[in-house]
C-alpha cells in the first residue's frame, strides 16, 4: 500500500500524524511530512495508514 | 466494572474517532458499530466532491483494521434498563458502554408532499447536487450560512447564475460584520447575488422560491442549506435527556449510566444552558473524550474544541477560538484585500485567504493570551 498526499490540499490539521505517527509528522511550521512519500508502507504500518486516510478532514490523503 | 462490550451507534467522524481511540488506548474487548452506512467524512462533500466526482471515494471511511463488528442497520431503540440497543434488522446488542454518535440530518423546508427539495448532507446528496449543477444554468441557495455559501461557490464556479436568499446578512451571525462583509464582497465578485428575505419553496417538484414580498424567483436548481437537526428520534422514549440533541457533560456522559454521546447528535451542558456546535472539530474531540470516559481513563481533551474552517469564493478561512467573532479584528499580518492573519482580542485568531496550519494558529492564540493582548 502507498499513500499519496496532496500537499496543496493539506490544511495542516495534523490528524494523520495522531493516527500514524511513524508515517506522518508536522514540521515546526505545521507543514506535513510524509515519511513514505512515493514508497510502499511497511506492512505493519498499513492499518495506521488507513486510519490516517480516514481521519484527514480535507481528504488530502488517499491510498494509491 | 470492566468494560467488555462497547456499542457505538453511528460511525462517521464522531463514532469513528471513538472506535479508533478505544483501540489506540488499548481496549481489546468487543466493539460493535451499528450504522446502516459506511462512515462519511462530510466536509469535502460541499467542497472538493461537489466540484469533482473523482473525490467521492475519498470520503468513505474504512474501519476494517479496528476489529469492529459492523451491524449494517439503523438503531431504532435504546432499552437502558436491559443495556441493549435494538436495530432495524431486529438484532439486539447488549453493551457495557454505549456511545451515541448518530450525528444529524439536513433540515428541510418543503411543505408536506412537496417533492424535489435538494439538501446536502450525504454522499448521495452531493452526487445528486453535482449532477444537477452540471445540467443547470441557474441556482437558488436558501440559507446564507457556511454551507450555503460553499454550495453557492461551487455553483458559481461551474458557471451558474446563483442567488443566495437569507433573512439575515450572510455569515454575520457567526463571523461578525467585518469578516462576513469581506467574504460576501468576494462572493459577489464571483457573480453570486444576495437577497435579504425569508423564502418558501414553490413548485412540485420545487422550481423556485417565494420571497416575503410575494415575488417569486425561479431557477434550474434550488438548494436548501438551512441547518441540521440531530438524528436522535430513535432515543425519544429512552430516558435520555434530549435538548436539541443528547445532553452531555465535560466527560461526554449523559444522564444515563454507561451511555455517552459525541458529535452533532450531542449538545454540551454549560451551566444552565446547552451549547450546540455541530462542527467537525467538536465531533473529533468529543469522540476522544467519550473513548477515555468509557474506559475510565482521565479525560485529556476538551469537550468543546473551538476550531472551524470553511472555503468560500475560493478562499480558505480557519478560525481558532469561539464563535461568534464580535467587533473589529486586529490585523496581525496583512495579505491584501482583507485577507491575512486577524485577531479578535486574545480570544480568536483567523487565517483568511492564507495557508496556515492549525498548530501554528493555536500557537499564535496561546501567545496572544499569555501576553493578555487586547
Ligand atoms: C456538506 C457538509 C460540509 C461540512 N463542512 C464542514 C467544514 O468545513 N468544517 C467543519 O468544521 N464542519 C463541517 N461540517 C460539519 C461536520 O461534517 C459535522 O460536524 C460532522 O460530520 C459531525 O460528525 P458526526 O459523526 O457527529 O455526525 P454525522 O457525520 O452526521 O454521522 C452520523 C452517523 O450516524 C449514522 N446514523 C444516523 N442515524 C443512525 C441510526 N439511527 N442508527 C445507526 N446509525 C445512524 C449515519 O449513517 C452517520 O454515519 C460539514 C457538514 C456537511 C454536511
Ligand atoms: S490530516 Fe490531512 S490536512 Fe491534516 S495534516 Fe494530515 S494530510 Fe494534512
Amino acid at each position: 500500500m502507498r499513500i499519496i498526499a496532496d500537499y496543496d490540499r493539506c490544511e495542516g490539521h495534523g490528524l494523520c500524524a495522531d493516527q500514524a505517527p511513524d508515517v506522518f509528522d508536522l514540521d515546526d511550521e505545521g507543514d506535513l511530512i510524509h515519511h513514505f512519500d512515493g514508497a510502499e508502507l511497511p506492512a505493519e504500518q498499513e492499518a495506521a495508514g488507513q486510519r490516517a486516510i480516514d481521519a484527514c478532514p480535507v481528504a488530502a490523503l488517499r491510498a494509491g | 466494572m470492566t468494560v467488555r462490550t462497547v456499542v457505538v451507534v453511528g460511525g462517521s467522524t464522531a463514532g469513528a474517532t471513538v472506535l479508533r481511540d478505544l483501540r489506540a488506548r488499548g481496549y481489546e474487548g468487543r466493539l460493535t458499530l451499528v450504522d446502516p452506512e459506511r462512515g462519511t467524512n462530510r466536509p469535502p462533500l460541499s467542497k472538493a466532491v461537489l466540484a469533482d466526482a473523482g473525490h467521492e471515494a475519498t470520503v468513505r471511511m474504512d474501519h476494517s483494521s479496528l476489529d469492529v463488528e459492523h451491524v449494517q442497520a439503523s438503531a431504532t431503540r435504546l432499552d437502558h434498563e436491559a443495556r441493549t440497543v435494538i436495530a432495524s434488522d431486529g438484532s439486539e446488542h447488549r453493551f457495557d458502554a454505549l456511545v451515541v454518535a448518530t450525528g444529524s440530518r439536513a433540515r428541510r423546508i418543503a411543505e408536506a408532499g412537496q417533492t424535489g427539495e435538494i439538501v446536502l448532507r450525504t454522499v448521495e446528496d452531493a452526487r445528486h447536487l453535482r449532477e444537477r449543477i452540471a445540467d443547470a444554468s441557474s441556482a437558488i441557495v436558501v440559507g446564507g450560512g457556511f454551507l450555503g455559501l460553499e454550495v453557492a461557490t461551487a455553483a458559481a464556479k461551474a458557471g451558474l447564475a446563483v442567488t443566495v436568499v437569507d433573512v439575515d446578512p450572510p455569515l454575520q451571525r457567526l463571523l461578525g460584520e467585518h469578516l462576513a462583509a469581506s467574504i460576501c464582497e468576494r462572493a459577489a465578485a464571483l457573480g453570486i447575488a444576495f437577497r435579504r428575505s425569508g423564502a418558501a419553496l414553490v413548485g412540485g417538484p420545487v422550481r423556485g422560491v417565494r420571497l416575503d414580498d410575494g415575488e417569486e424567483i425561479m431557477a434550474d436548481a434550488v438548494v436548501s442549506c438551512v441547518g441540521d437537526e440531530p438524528a436522535t428520534d430513535w432515543l425519544r422514549d429512552s430516558g435520555l435527556e434530549l435538548e436539541q440533541g443528547v445532553v452531555i457533560d465535560d466527560h461526554a456522559r449523559t444522564n444515563l449510566a454507561d451511555v455517552y454521546a459525541a458529535g452533532d447528535a450531542a449538545v454540551v451542558r454549560v451551566g444552565d444552558t446547552v451549547v450546540r456546535g455541530p462542527f467537525w472539530a467538536n465531533a473529533v474531540t468529543q469522540g476522544r473524550v467519550a473513548a477515555a470516559s468509557v474506559l475510565g481513563l482521565p479525560v485529556d481533551a476538551p469537550v468543546v474544541d473551538h476550531y472551524f474552517w470553511t472555503e468560500i469564493a475560493g478562499l480558505p478561512l480557519k478560525v481558532v477560538g469561539p464563535l461568534p467573532l464580535e467587533g473589529e479584528p486586529r490585523v496581525l499580518e496583512d495579505a491584501g484585500e482583507g485577507t491575512g492573519l486577524l485577531a479578535w482580542g486574545s480570544s480568536a485568531v483567523v487565517a483568511y485567504g492564507i495557508r496556515r496550519s492549525v498548530p501554528r494558529l493555536r500557537a499564535v492564540l496561546r501567545e496572544l493570551s499569555e501576553r493578555g493582548a487586547g
